[in-house]
């Protein structure tokens, strides 16, 4: 019941805000111009378009979670809002996990409206449309997306202040966006400099799974589960074809490291949050 | 049955004491003032009541639930108005008393409350537009929802003009007509004076006082002060012979008793008009404020400036 009550404030409260509806009509925007652009020249393939897609939404897709979720806890704590909810018959863990609901919902629903909107482009400018494996990718997109919200919240449960929440989203988006999979030094090439000096090397397989270990690195990854063995072969991804590769870097395994940052990052912002003095 | 209760209650803050060993028994059906300057602990007490804030040590119950471990049993019986509390801007003012209606259960009329705090017009407007005392009295609202046991308000007339202030009032009497325990802080002393059956009064973190406001006047050491004025001032009074009475001062035809207690004050009066003719008498109370700045500095003395005259006996 008061799970409910803290989700349903939430909701009530959050589809208000102008930030938010913005950064749901800019990625609408984005998917709209993607897929009529797309759609409107030449011969499109889907698969194609999704694969385009994915770099879309690593873009954008932590930026608008985090948008939208940084402040969810730290914000209402420094206002003085979360005195309401605690006031009645809510526990510190019902105002994490109703958070963690609230925001998912408003995020995850302003991305699969874009999708569904991009879906319709498809079906009318694409030759041929895999209704499945469409829905598929924004499965997975959507997933990608809520691992992102449970990072906002987890942090924003952790931090006292709208400016240390803030700090805290900053330093993960690049952290774990940037740094990880996209920066000159990361963490592979740390790895292979250390087994370099210490005489050793490490498998390439290894490197593999350092670099699926962020939520972005899954999501990509995790897209094998998805395009058939002819676009990876077109898009360079043999490593999902090798009948040999370990577990630990097939596509089910990437659902493992996805669904490990929905649930570890709010548990330690609760675990934070609970012992904290509020106000 | 005992509303509030706590143990050896203390809040440590990295290097300051915010409250220090508090032990404090608020019975069922008493209106409880408790006083004291800005941070002298009363909000942490009461954060630490609603746990926001976690003890140092110690222990606390409300309505006999442990604040700690039962805190969803107290929240559904507890109407709280915490300190600092911030209203949701984009929400309007009945969609704050149907949350709470829905978060507690409860069976109460948004629109019955809305009109029991003076805001039956502005219902649908979000509360952001409001001033501070429409949030307030807003806030008051949302406290009274689902009939309380306990009703927890923490400078609760803040930011309301003095007809808010005197409408709180009379919302809190009736409220403890009904059987609620009211448990509110304040510095602003002639509300909890109006109000309160008992007071206690915070200093830097401790519990100074705790007793009613009468017992209070009486025990502060300063009933207050008698003047007398004569015909002509006889010799040997020796007035401070009497017990109770700290000092005596003449000047001219006025003789002027400073005294602890209402009996001193009486022995001062018969003695001087054995002795002389009295033509005029001014009997002044101690009025709480100064009870507060002597509890709250330390001072057991009242300077003359300070009290508030208060003709009691004019013979």
């Amino acid at each position: 019941m008061s799970l409910a009550g803290v989700v349903r404030k939430d909701l009530l409260d959050v589809r208000r805000s102008n930030l938010l509806r913005g950064i749901g009509l800019l990625y609408l925007a984005f998917t709209v111009l993607f897929f009529w652009g797309t759609g409107s020249t030449g011969n499109p393939d889907m698969y194609i378009s999704l694969w385009s897609m994915i770099a879309i939404a690593v873009l954008l897709v932590p930026l608008i979670a985090l948008v939208a979720a940084y402040l969810s806890i730290a914000g209402e704590r420094q206002s003085g809002n979360l005195k309401f909810l605690l006031s009645y018959p809510n526990s510190r863990r019902d105002i994490v996990v109703g958070k963690l609901i609230a925001r998912s919902v408003v995020v995850g629903g302003a991305i699969a409206f874009a999708y569904v909107v991009g879906l319709a482009l498809a079906l009318y400018y694409y030759p041929e449309v895999v209704v499945g494996d469409f829905v598929a990718f924004v499965g997975l997109t959507l997933l990608y997306t809520f691992d992102y919200v449970s990072i906002a919240v987890g942090l924003s449960a952790a931090t006292s202040t709208r400016s240390r929440a803030m700090g805290g989203a900053i330093g993960a988006w690049f952290f774990l966006n940037v740094f990880w999979n996209a920066f000159p030094i990361n963490p592979n090439t740390i790895i292979e400099f250390v087994a370099g000096e210490l005489g050793t090397s490490v498998s390439q397989n290894a490197k593999d799974l350092v670099w699926s270990l962020s939520p972005t690195g899954a999501y990509m990854n995790s897209m094998q589960l998805v395009f058939p063995d002819s676009v990876a072969r077109q898009t360079g991804q043999n490593q999902w074809l090798d009948p040999n590769a370990p577990f630990y870097l097939e596509g089910w395994f990437m659902l493992v490291i996805l669904a490990a940052w929905l649930v570890v990052p709010p548990l330690l912002g609760y675990w934070r949050f609970q012992r904290a003095d509020l106000g | 049955m005992v509303a509030i209760e706590t143990t050896a209650l203390t809040k440590r803050f990295d290097d300051v004491t915010a409250v220090e060993g508090l032990d404090l028994q608020i019975e069922d059906g008493e209106i409880f003032g408790f006083l004291g300057p800005n941070g002298a602990g009363k909000s942490t007490t009461i954060n630490m009541l609603l746990d926001f804030h976690r003890p140092t040590s110690g222990s606390a119950t409300v309505l006999g639930y442990d604040a700690q471990e039962e805190t969803d049993a107290i929240r559904q019986r507890v109407g709280v108005l915490p300190e600092g509390l911030e209203l949701y801007k984009r929400l309007t003012a009945r969609e704050h008393l149907e949350l709470c209606v829905r978060m507690k259960d409860a069976a109460a009329d948004p629109d019955a409350v809305l009109d029991r705090v003076g805001l039956s017009d502005d219902g649908d407007r979000a509360v952001g537009g409001f001033s501070k005392g429409m949030s307030q009295r807003l806030a008051l609202g949302m406290a009274l929802i689902g009939s309380p046991d306990l009703i927890i308000l923490d400078e609760p007339t803040s930011g309301l003009d003095p007809n808010g202030v005197q409408e709180f009032r009379e919302l809190l009497q009736a409220e403890a007509e009904s059987g609620t325990t009211v448990f509110f802080s304040s510095h602003v002393l002639s509300e909890v004076e109006a109000v309160c059956d008992r007071v206690g009064i915070m200093n830097e973190g401790e519990l100074v006082a705790l007793d009613t406001i009468d017992n209070l006047r009486e025990h502060a050491g300063s009933g207050g002060t008698v003047e007398l004025t004569v015909e002509s001032v006889p010799e040997e009074l020796s007035l401070q012979q009497f017990d109770g009475v700290t000092d005596t001062t003449i000047d001219g035809t006025e003789i002027r008793a400073v005294c602890t207690t209402t009996e001193a004050k009486m022995s001062v009066i018969r003695r001087v008009d054995t002795r002389s003719t009295v033509t005029g008498i001014v009997v002044e109370e101690t009025s709480l404020e100064d009870l507060f700045n002597e509890y709250t500095n330390g001072e057991q003395e009242v300077e003359e400036g300070d009290t508030k005259r208060t003709p009691e006996v004019i013979a």
